[in-house]
């Protein structure tokens, strides 16, 4: 129903030609304000540390606001994964600055930046479980992750190929996939592997990761709407992750928050 | 559960002045439209209560959640672009004048219509006997389901973290992300909520034990 109303929404919202003499960026620049719309709940790519929203994304967010926008005021509106591609349809925020990872529906509906980095699926188990040590002794446990997300399509791909099919749960975010992973209600969580390196490195007494990874290789952008208007704050933002990979910035976050360097190209893969 | 305190202490107290200023300011808004809205099912015309009705079984029969979102992602297309917290005081003040009308509605109409008569028969005009006669004992009759509305409004606040307002569940939400600690997270959380609660209700107590004694003449 949430769903439903919310595609309602964000078609209803496409529909109307805005006309205006500015683009989104003269707007943006005019006003002073860029408003972006976030999930800070996605530790180590962008989580909430007193109060602020901090993590990888934050770190290129600096960079990117003070060699391409000056003067101009960041605001980070932080709710939930489900809300976040709606909203931006929705014109609720400028952009989206939250890992979004690269499906081919989504590069139907949204313009997907550069890969901001590695998004190949993994699987986390408890600590002290046994009984899964590849990707593929998921078969007949039971298996969560984020509803609405690409990881979650992604388990449900793998989950075909198996011989018994795990029972997968889905969960309005990863937190309380964690959770229910630590209360033995299932026994694994997919999700991308830096995202579930961060949760075995903050609880290693819990949770483990399994190598190793499944699927295709897939990566995290960020997303704008792909309309004319915002042609060229997509272009903007393209550019500067360009430069920021090219310069090896992008490469000293990743060692910052990963604890290692990822291979990224400069495009995406053509689809 | 302490060091997670101590270390949040900031954030926390940020999310609990959320919770309280949406709650208290939809509340706020809320009793003028809920009088309103008492005002118009009682009155006369069938037309004004059928607005009435069909304004308090839209927003007393859909849920919180939908309603939220509904003001949020739909009010942009009619050109009404509200900040998210301004959208969710609005949302929350709606959903709670549709109840608070019920409450006033049914305090109007406690009062003994033999009193209405009398005060008619003593030469009190419509406006005085409202004013001396009626409200002050509405108000008593009305006071506890009153507490128990914004009680129940602070509770239903919780979910506007849906349409990106901060608020203590979404900042308890963040801090179990962030130290994937969540049963010690929503455990201040709840500690917090239920002060908010003793806080609230015994406030309501004070003032009925208050006018009890001054009303009996």
């Amino acid at each position: 129903m949430k769903f439903t109303l919310l595609m309602a929404a964000a078609t209803l919202a496409l529909s109307p030609a805005v006309v205006s003499a500015q683009d989104l960026l003269a707007r943006i620049k005019a006003g002073g304000v860029l408003t972006v719309g976030t999930e800070a709940r996605f530790p180590p790519f962008e989580f909430v540390e007193n109060g602020e929203i901090v993590g990888y994304s934050a770190d290129i967010m600096t960079e990117i606001m003070s060699s391409a926008l000056p003067g101009v005021v960041l605001k980070r509106l932080d709710l939930p994964w489900q809300g976040i591609l709606p909203g931006l349809a929705a014109e609720r925020f400028d952009y989206v600055v939250t890992s979004v990872t690269v499906t081919p529906e989504r590069r139907e509906a949204y313009y997907l930046s550069v890969p901001i980095a590695d998004a190949t699926m993994a699987v986390l188990k408890r600590a002290d479980d046994d009984s899964i040590s590849t990707p593929s002794d998921m078969a007949g446990h039971p298996v969560g992750s984020q509803a609405g997300s690409a990881q979650l399509a992604a388990l449900e791909r793998f989950a075909g190929t198996l011989d018994s099919a795990p029972d997968i749960v889905s969960y309005t975010d990863f937190s309380e996939a964690y959770a229910d992973l630590a209360a033995r209600r299932v026994d694994a969580v997919v999700n991308s592997l830096p995202n579930l390196l961060e949760a075995a490195r903050q609880r290693p007494d819990v949770f483990a990761v399994v190598s190793p990874t499944f699927g295709d290789p897939t990566y995290f952008s960020w997303a704008g709407r792909m309309d004319e208007d915002s042609a060229s704050l997509n272009a903007l933002f393209d550019a500067e992750l360009k430069r920021l990979i090219k310069e090896g910035t992008l490469t000293a976050l990743q060692e910052k928050w990963f604890g290692g360097p990822m291979d990224l190209p400069t495009e995406l893969p053509t689809k | 559960m302490l060091d997670l305190l101590t270390a949040n202490s900031d954030v926390l107290l940020k999310g609990l002045l959320t919770t309280l200023g949406v709650s208290l300011l939809a509340i706020a808004l809320g009793a003028p439209l809920g009088l309103l809205l008492a005002t118009a099912s009682r009155h006369p015309s069938t037309a004004v209560r059928g607005v009435a009705r069909i304004y308090l079984s839209f927003w007393r029969g859909t849920p919180i959640l939908v309603q939220l979102l509904l003001i949020f992602y739909l009010l942009p297309l009619i050109r009404i672009n509200l900040p998210p917290a301004g959208a969710a005081v609005v949302a929350l003040a709606f959903n709670t004048a549709a109840f608070q009308s019920e409450i006033y509605r049914a305090g109007l109409a406690a009062i003994p219509v033999g009193e209405i008569e009398a005060a008619k028969m003593l030469g009190l005009t419509r406006r005085q006997s409202l004013i001396w006669i009626e409200i002050p004992q509405a108000i008593r009759i009305m006071l506890p389901a009153l507490v128990g509305e914004i009680l129940a409004l602070v509770r239903n606040s919780s979910l506007v973290s849906v349409i990106a307002v901060t608020d203590l569940t979404r900042r308890a939400q963040q801090i179990a992300s962030s130290t994937f600690k969540p049963l010690e997270s929503y455990a201040v959380a709840l500690i917090m909520y239920v002060a908010i609660a003793l806080i609230l209700s015994s406030i309501g107590m004070w003032l009925e034990r208050r006018m009890r004694c001054s009303g009996t003449v």
